[in-house]
């Protein structure tokens, strides 16, 4: 499977069938199966571009079938104009190396979502989370003299040469302080984020002559969130300032870790913390753990993320490479790039979300009209309240659910995904940006939970988070 | 009166010395040889006994720079890296020292290393060019790709490395970090095929 063969997945000129459709998720969901047959070889850096291939082709394949869909109510020519447009957007978007990154990141997200994708599928781009990308020892020890005008081994008694862990278009590396803290060390690949504001001006402008109206007005400034967000993923300033005011929402008995900053060893493309030892998802649950311990991470995975919901700074990217399962019970929290952080709007909009869900169903209009930006008089607006409604019902089922709800349950996870279907073939997708994010982040967390097969307290928990 | 070896190096370097200061101050259009030798002390008539041209002593700083980091590497150099990173070691240890030049070196470097002039012995890039090549080769058997090397793929490999500096010698990004970039990408791309002709020959 490769791009051109994705491309080919687009119709070249017929326009009969509906844009997405009951065929295209079939389309998608044979792609899968079909990158599934052929496993990624194993070992040297190899591996790396491989997987790397392996998401952003998955990404891709999103990508064209979520493009698709805005212009489906458009007529033969502007459509035809649409696809060829689209095509050569999808062909720079795999050219441009780096953004393979970025691409492998929205794959990873992909990946969280166990219903649609094949395990096999799903295990290897987990394992990207942790594999090291080709940034040799010389190249590293130029970008952190780069930043504090010294090398590593000059900083750090002991720095690992080899990388345990990619990050957001870098890797991590182990070291330890002079006062023998271990320390995780963040390296960027050099020059990567000045070159994504000019990446997206060229995507933006490919995409210019595809504006339709208001849905696009409205996938513009969510696409504009996502370079936003891209962004901010690459500053390990901003990085560094979200952890620090992550690690303050939690009280040791939170049983959540949130590790600290070294601010004097950390820089525009360095960011120091603790190391934390601990097992990724996959290797928690080859341990085998007893339904109370699956639980008890379940619940911590659910506060951590409740509270930062509330603190109006959500962890957008709950994915399985971001937790660690301590062998203590605690749960680690890493990789702070991909925080929101909500300003006064979107915090009168959260809140009052936060409201119709919790207290009053009866503000559905309000929430269609200020976050959708669907008029009264806009004859989509049932259509909006009806998804709305379908969000909110599945949102707050294990909320209304007696007792511990159970995340293992497939048909509540299904249920989710007909949602989403459903708002698609709707195209009830405007909304204010910040959900694009925000949807993710859901999805992701009960993706989290579900693979963890745990059972949550969700009104207990909310219960206490509400009033944090 | 016969001017000795010792009184001849120190010339030299006090040539150096006022070029790299005018170099910097003036910028390569507007330093002559004439402002060179006033500054060193010395009748131009002098400077010439020396080096031919401006171009001649930009290249004898870019080589002197260079001889240093050669050094340096040679030094440290160990095999039990891969060739890949002793030779953007090589390249960026190189571009490090020439840093202090950076500004006038681009313009300069357009005569000095373009790789449209005929490579000849009097031009004054081509000693550079040779001592380079050379470590290099040195570098690659070491690391168990031994030469005679098809003459095209030294050409892609020097001209690469010229690209890269001519880059370098304009690149405004903190610490030069869009060239750390290409350095690692060119060599990903060229190093495979430097083994792949070193196949060949062995076969």
């Amino acid at each position: 499977m490769n791009v051109s063969e994705l491309l080919a997945q687009l119709p070249e000129d017929d326009f009969s069938s509906p844009a997405i459709t009951e065929s295209t998720e079939r389309q998608l969901r044979e792609i899968l199966a079909d990158l599934a047959q052929h496993p990624v070889p194993v070992g040297s850096l190899h591996r790396f571009w491989t997987v790397s291939e392996l998401s952003a082709q998955i990404a891709l394949a999103y990508l064209a079938v979520w493009i698709r869909q805005w212009f489906s109510g458009a007529d033969a020519s502007k459509r035809r104009l649409m696809e060829t447009n689209l095509r050569v957007a999808l062909k720079l978007f795999h050219r441009l190396g780096y953004l393979r990154g970025a691409l492998a990141k929205l794959g990873q997200a992909a990946s969280n979502l166990p219903l649609l994708i094949p395990d096999q599928v799903a295990d290897t781009l987990d394992r990207l989370h942790f594999e090291a990308p080709p940034m040799h020892y010389p190249l590293i020890r130029e970008v952190v003299r780069n930043e504090f005008g010294k090398s590593a081994e000059e900083i750090f008694p002991t720095f690992e040469r080899e990388a345990f862990a990619a990050a957001s278009l870098g890797q991590v590396h182990r070291a330890r302080l002079r006062s023998g803290e271990p320390v995780a060390v963040k390296i960027q690949y050099p020059g990567i984020a000045r070159t994504i504001d000019a990446d997206f001006r060229n995507l933006s402008a490919l995409m210019l002559p595809l504006r339709l109206g208001k849905d696009w007005e409205s996938a513009k400034s969510q696409f504009e969130e996502i370079r936003r967000m891209l962004h901010q993923e690459v500053d390990y300033v901003q990085e560094a300032e979200s952890t620090r005011l992550a690690g303050a929402l939690f009280r040791p008995e939170d049983g959540i870790v949130v590790p600290r900053v070294y601010p004097e060893y950390s820089g525009t493309r360095v960011l120091t913390t603790d190391y934390i030892e601990g097992l990724h998802l996959r290797d928690y649950l080859a341990t085998n753990p007893s339904q109370q311990s699956r639980n008890a991470f379940g619940t911590k995975l659910y506060v951590a993320w409740k509270r930062m919901f509330y603190a109006f700074m959500p962890y957008a990217d709950p994915h399985p490479g971001n937790y660690l399962f301590l062998s203590d019970g605690r749960l680690g929290l890493l990789d702070f790039g991909c925080v929101q952080h909500y300003g006064p709007e979107e915090r009168e909009l959260m809140l009052l979300a936060d409201k119709m869900s919790f207290e009053d169903p009866s503000l559905v209009e309000e929430v269609v009209r200020r976050i959708c930006g669907v008029t009264r008089q806009d004859p989509a607006l049932p259509d909006y309240i009806q998804m709305t409604h379908d969000s909110r019902d599945w949102m707050m089922e294990p909320f209304y659910h007696q007792g511990p709800f159970d995340f293992g349950d497939e048909s509540h996870f299904q249920r989710g995904l007909d949602w989403i279907s459903r708002a698609t073939r709707k195209r009830t997708t405007r909304g204010n940006p910040m959900y694009v994010y925000f949807n993710r982040s859901a999805f992701g967390l009960k993706a989290m939970l579900y693979r963890l097969r745990a059972q949550v307290d969700v009104r207990e928990v909310i219960r206490q988070e509400r009033n944090v | 009166m016969r001017v000795t070896a010792e009184a001849k190096t120190e010339t030299r370097q006090r040539i150096l010395q006022s070029a790299r200061s005018l170099f910097k101050k003036e910028g390569w259009q507007n330093t002559t040889t004439r402002g060179i030798a006033q500054a060193a002390g010395i009748a131009t008539g002098t400077l010439f006994n020396y080096f031919s041209t401006k171009e001649a002593i930009a290249a004898a700083l870019i080589d002197e720079a260079l001889q240093r980091a050669a050094e340096e590497f040679r030094a440290e150099h160990t095999t039990d890296t891969s060739l890949e990173e002793a030779l953007f070691t090589l390249i960026w240890s190189g571009l490090a020292k020439l840093r202090p030049f950076r500004k006038f070196l681009g313009p300069a470097a357009e005569t000095i290393f373009s790789p449209l002039a005929r490579s000849s012995p009097e031009s004054p890039g081509d000693a550079i060019r040779v001592d380079h090549l050379e470590l290099v080769e040195a570098i690659a058997t070491a690391h168990g790709f031994p030469g005679p090397r098809p003459s095209v793929v030294t050409q892609l490999y020097w001209t690469l490395y010229l690209g890269v500096f001519a880059f370098w010698a304009a690149d405004d990004s903190p610490g030069q970090e869009d060239t750390l970039a290409l350095l690692d990408q060119s060599l990903k791309l060229l190093v495979p095929r430097l083994e792949i002709a070193t196949g060949r020959e062995i076969q």
